[in-house]
């Protein structure tokens, strides 16, 4: 009956929210508190629920454990506040990987070992995760990444998770959808060489386009940290691509958006997960014009879900900034971690375990997410194009450029 | 393959390479010491001006002195903390760079507190939009912005001021005197602690100047700018002839030809790799760089 | 035990310190002969990539790995340093971190270019992600071993002719070559050593962290590597093990300052290196305050130590 009643609801928001999507107005969807769970309040749980972070709060890569860390705090605050594990209060320790791999399995055995934490969320880079997740599989302790990409995560064991759409979920539908809405037939490629994130999108969109027969005109590379493109991008540009398509962070995503416009190219620029930052289309103002995004959550989606528009509202009161797709994968993971308690109704780390992995159907700002049986998330991507400084959804129409 | 864009590309690379590192330079003929903390004065200079910007309302104009007085004062203040108690017991000069890694760790850190508290946790913070015009100069058979064109001009006039305040002043004199040996210079009554606090605000002053440019050529301010210029800086003060103030100008053109110049014949992937070997075969062959005469010619 | 884990010191940070003592003990013997060398991180790479290649895709036993290691980073070392120990202090340095890079983009490159070479695709470094789902083969105790047999060989170095020779050259190398020490020999023994060291740290590393991608061993890896010297001092070799030590330790003690951890982590190295000199480790200091207390008056030349003395200004 529950599950019922909660289709019908997001039901309720997704129609008339598809509806409107060829106007356009993202306000028009309702906000919808997190928490539409599908067990009762617990009623054995009782006293304090701790779980871990392992973040990257310091260190080269802390641009994106600084929002994971916001967003969990959030979650965790809204979880106590409605009351969500019954007589038990969820309690986080955060611990900072600085970016390297050895503190971050110094941060987990410290979790996972001196705190007796019941599940841990993170590590942010997936080579982190690499290193230090095997520490919370062998102490059987659920070990959920909340922005890990890499092929052969879950592989570690039945107590790894994630909850973030590695490159492979996400950009061979946008490449798809966008080859076919828009006719494309030549793409240049670009992406930095030494990061494993950009590199494992370069390859998914590599082979997307050789899949369906685009031409790539060129491949170009540059190293983490660049900030100057305009060699490369006039090398591609001279081989006159339809299409850009760029696997960057995002702080690239934006010089490079911007450089490729000032050498004159005017068309259509693919992103992966990178891409998916406010700061982008901040930074790129009238610039990001045709940049097509393909991500797991975004906060410019024309057709956002309820939980989403709550989210970014909560979030936006509490850090006086816009969330990122790693804030809302992080705040969800938190959630997810939630549920699986209240559903096990036990902070017993092998039953929230199993609890976790049963999970089907759950309201989240990321959309209705379940775990396939690898651990693995299911749940929509979004594609959108930009269109005069906003993300509409990508259709024929919408993705014609230069009215 | 567009030749006449890649040149321009290479020009400009070269101007934001050079500006860069001429207080690098400078710092480097003076004392003799390479101080690797620059890189974090350039990035706070970026960070002063915007603050200027953003928080008091200044001109964009105007950030520009802002910072550079304010990077300036950032780089005595190093002086004082990190270089002069070395200095003071005869610490050789390699106990001085490593003091400078020392002072850049904290200075990035202590940036990356404030970023956090200022511009929220991405840390991402930009001059407002349109503080300068981006759009391609019209009417030009290449695509060149007016930032690219300033930044190029200041690079060379702050190039051709340094030059002349070091060849044709009373204080450049003293400055090379100190350069040529401090022991004699102080023997012919010329405060050393004084030209080193000096040059040592000239260096910030330059650092400062060329983090807001940058700041406002490439919108996108973190406390993490410096880092990936730091190396790069390196590689032209040396290809220049370390402490060489004209060569670091030319060094900043040569790298950045060289990395152009790899990418549009076809290797992105080993440009890098060409540029640190360059630095590696430049120490071998001719460690005094390329426009050098011999060693003991600083300044 | 239980004091050093509410410490936050388990048994990971135990290792990464034994670790990172190696590496420091590595650097040291370059410091302590006068090179002011930051070549270690890229030798560690070295090492790291070939005894994780040798365990994992030849599917050799991991004492293997780390000789092969250490092998590859001497082979590497020698034709490296015959050019490269011509240069003196600050030039050396930046040839060093020159060649880091360069290592660091090779191995980055290494599919590719051999896929280029010998003409059909292979992965042996695995570029950007690296080599991941290493097993965690390195046990502390052979961590402890190895500190302590390269220790040992240290003070055996020491009080050999070799040693001599060594402290010669930091003194002083043209008077050194002018009382009949072949200078460019002993330097390039000792790049050699210090680079085995390292490699062999790399390749215990690699079998600890589960994983080695080319960006672990960057120019900050050679400069955490120097620190590690430099904080415990390189006027014994005890120095740099404790350097290690405090310094792998340090960050986790400071867990409990939150977002300050960073910036106090580095104002304490940033005070050690300037109004410590000679580290946390320097007989002469401790000596020097002892007289101080009973009231000598402490000699007014202070002799140099090797840091200090890492070459002359």
């Amino acid at each position: 009956m529950k599950s019922a009643a909660r289709l019908f609801l997001i039901l309720l928001i997704l129609v008339p929210a598809l509806a409107m999507a060829q106007e356009a107005t993202p306000e028009a969807v309702a906000s919808v508190p997190m928490g539409t769970s599908a067990c009762p309040a617990p009623a054995t749980l009782s006293g304090e629920v701790t779980i871990g972070a392992v973040l990257t709060l310091s260190g080269g890569a802390s641009v994106y454990g600084g929002p994971q860390q916001a967003a969990i705090q959030l979650a965790v605050d809204q979880v106590n506040e409605a009351g969500y594990l019954g007589g038990a209060t969820l309690n986080v320790i955060f611990e900072d990987s600085a970016s390297e791999n050895e503190q971050a399995i110094n941060a987990m055995t410290k979790l996972v070992e001196e705190d007796q934490v019941v599940a841990v969320l993170g590590p942010t880079l997936s080579r982190e995760a690499f290193s230090a997740d095997p520490v919370a599989q062998d102490n059987g302790t659920v070990v959920m990444g909340v922005s890990n990409t890499a092929i052969g995560i879950t592989d570690m064991g039945e107590f790894v998770f994630r909850d973030s759409l590695p490159e492979a979920a996400v950009i061979p539908g946008v490449i798809g959808q966008a080859t076919e809405l828009l006719g494309l037939t030549r793409v240049g490629l670009l992406y930095a060489n030494d990061d494993d994130f950009t590199v494992s999108g370069y390859e998914v969109m590599r082979d997307a386009f050789s899949e369906l027969g685009i031409e790539i005109v060129g491949e170009e590379t540059y190293a983490t940290g660049d900030v100057d493109f305009n060699a490369q991008l006039t090398n591609l540009l001279s081989g006159d691509p339809d299409v850009l398509a760029v696997s960057a962070l995002a702080a690239e995503a934006v010089q490079i958006t911007l450089q490729a416009r000032a050498l004159g190219y005017d068309g259509y620029i693919i992103g992966g997960n990178g891409f998916n930052s406010p700061a982008v289309l901040e930074q790129t103002g009238a610039d990001s014009e045709g940049l097509i995004v393909g991500g797991a959550w975004n906060i410019g989606n024309p057709t956002p879900t309820g939980e989403s528009v709550y989210f970014v509202a909560a979030y936006e009161a509490a850090t006086d900034s816009s969330p990122d797709q790693f804030a809302a994968q992080a705040y969800t993971g938190a959630w997810l971690l939630a549920e699986a308690i209240r559903c096990a109704d036990s902070a017993d780390r092998t039953a929230v375990r199993d609890s976790l992995a049963g999970i089907v159907d759950y309201a989240t700002p990321l959309g209705v997410f379940s775990f396939d049986e690898n651990r693995n998330p299911i749940h929509a991507p979004v594609a959108q194009i930009v269109r005069e400084g906003r993300f509409v959804v990508l259709t024929a129409e919408t993705g014609v450029l230069g009215e | 393959m567009n030749v006449t864009q890649q040149i321009i590309n290479a020009i400009w690379l070269g101007s934001v390479y050079s500006l860069f590192s001429l207080g690098y330079a400078l710092v480097f003929s003076v004392l003799g010491v390479l101080n690797l903390a620059h890189s974090a004065i350039f990035m706070w200079g970026a960070f002063i001006g915007l603050v200027s910007v953003l928080y008091f309302g200044f001109p964009v104009w105007l950030s520009v002195p802002v910072a550079m007085i304010g990077a300036g004062l950032l780089a005595v203040l190093l002086e004082r903390v990190a270089f002069a108690p070395l200095r003071a017991r005869g610490a050789p000069r390699i106990s001085q760079l490593i003091s400078s890694i020392g002072a850049s760790i904290l200075l990035v850190s202590v940036a990356q507190l404030i970023f956090q508290q200022l511009f929220g946790a991405q840390m991402l913070a930009r001059f407002p939009l349109g503080s300068i015009p981006t759009d391609p100069i019209e009417g030009l058979p290449f695509n060149v912005t007016p930032i690219q064109v300033i930044i190029l001009v200041v690079a060379l006039v702050l190039m051709v001021l340094l030059q002349l305040l070091i060849s044709r002043t009373r204080l450049g004199q003293r400055m090379r005197a100190v350069a040529f040996n401090t022991r004699t210079a102080s023997l012919l009554g010329i405060n050393v602690g004084g030209i080193f606090v000096f040059t040592f605000f000239l260096a910030g002053a330059l650092a400062g100047a060329a983090g807001v440019l940058f700041g406002l050529a490439y919108n996108a301010l973190t406390p993490f700018i410096g880092e990936a210029i730091a190396l790069k800086g390196l590689t032209v003060i040396v290809l220049g002839g370390l402490g060489n103030i004209q060569g670091a100008l030319i060094g900043g053109f040569v790298v950045a030809g060289l990395e152009v110049f790899s990418i549009a014949a076809g290797g992105s992937n080993y440009r890098d790799a060409i540029v640190f070997s360059l630095l590696f075969l430049i120490l071998l062959v001719r460690p005094q760089g390329l426009v050098g005469q011999k060693e003991g010619t600083r300044a | 035990m239980e004091f050093l884990s509410s410490l936050g010191i388990s048994e990971p940070v135990v290792q990464f310190a034994l670790i990172n003592a190696i590496l420091g003990l590595s650097i040291y013997l370059t410091l302590f002969t006068g090179m002011f060398s930051l070549a270690n991180a890229g030798f560690m790479a070295i090492g790291a990539f070939t005894g994780v290649i040798i365990t994992q895709r030849l599917g050799l036993p991991l004492p293997i790995g780390v000789a092969g290691g250490m092998l590859m980073a001497g082979v590497i070392a020698l034709p490296i340093g015959l050019p490269v120990l011509r240069l003196r202090d600050i030039y050396l340095a930046i040839a060093t971190i020159g060649f880091g890079e360069v290592v660091r983009i090779l191995i980055l490159n290494f599919d590719p270019l051999v896929s280029g070479l010998i003409g059909m695709d292979v992965e042996i470094t695995g570029g950007a992600l690296g080599i991941k789902r290493i097993p965690k083969l390195t046990e502390t105790w052979h961590l402890i071993i190895f500190l302590i047999l390269i220790s040992y060989f240290i003070t055996r170095l020491h009080r050999s002719r070799f040693g001599r020779a060594m402290a010669a050259i930091r003194q002083d190398e043209k008077a050194a070559a002018n009382m009949g020490i072949d200078t460019v020999y002993v330097k390039n023994v000792v790049f050699i050593l210090s680079a085995m060291i390292a490699g062999g740290a790399g390749a215990w590393s690699g079998h600890l962290t589960r994983i080695i991608s080319p960006g672990d061993f960057g120019f900050d890896k050679a400069v955490d590597i120097l620190a590690f010297a430099v904080l415990g001092g390189t006027s014994t070799w005890v120095g740099p093990i404790v350097g290690g030590f405090v310094l792998t330790a340090l960050p986790e003690v400071l867990r409990f300052a939150d977002q300050f951890r960073g910036v106090i982590n580095g104002l304490i190295l940033m005070l050690v290196i300037v109004y410590v000199p000679g580290g946390l480790v320097n007989p002469a200091g401790i000596r020097r305050i002892f007289e101080r207390l009973r009231g000598r008056k402490s000699p007014s030349a202070v002799p140099p130590t090797s840091t200090e003395a890492g070459s002359k200004a």
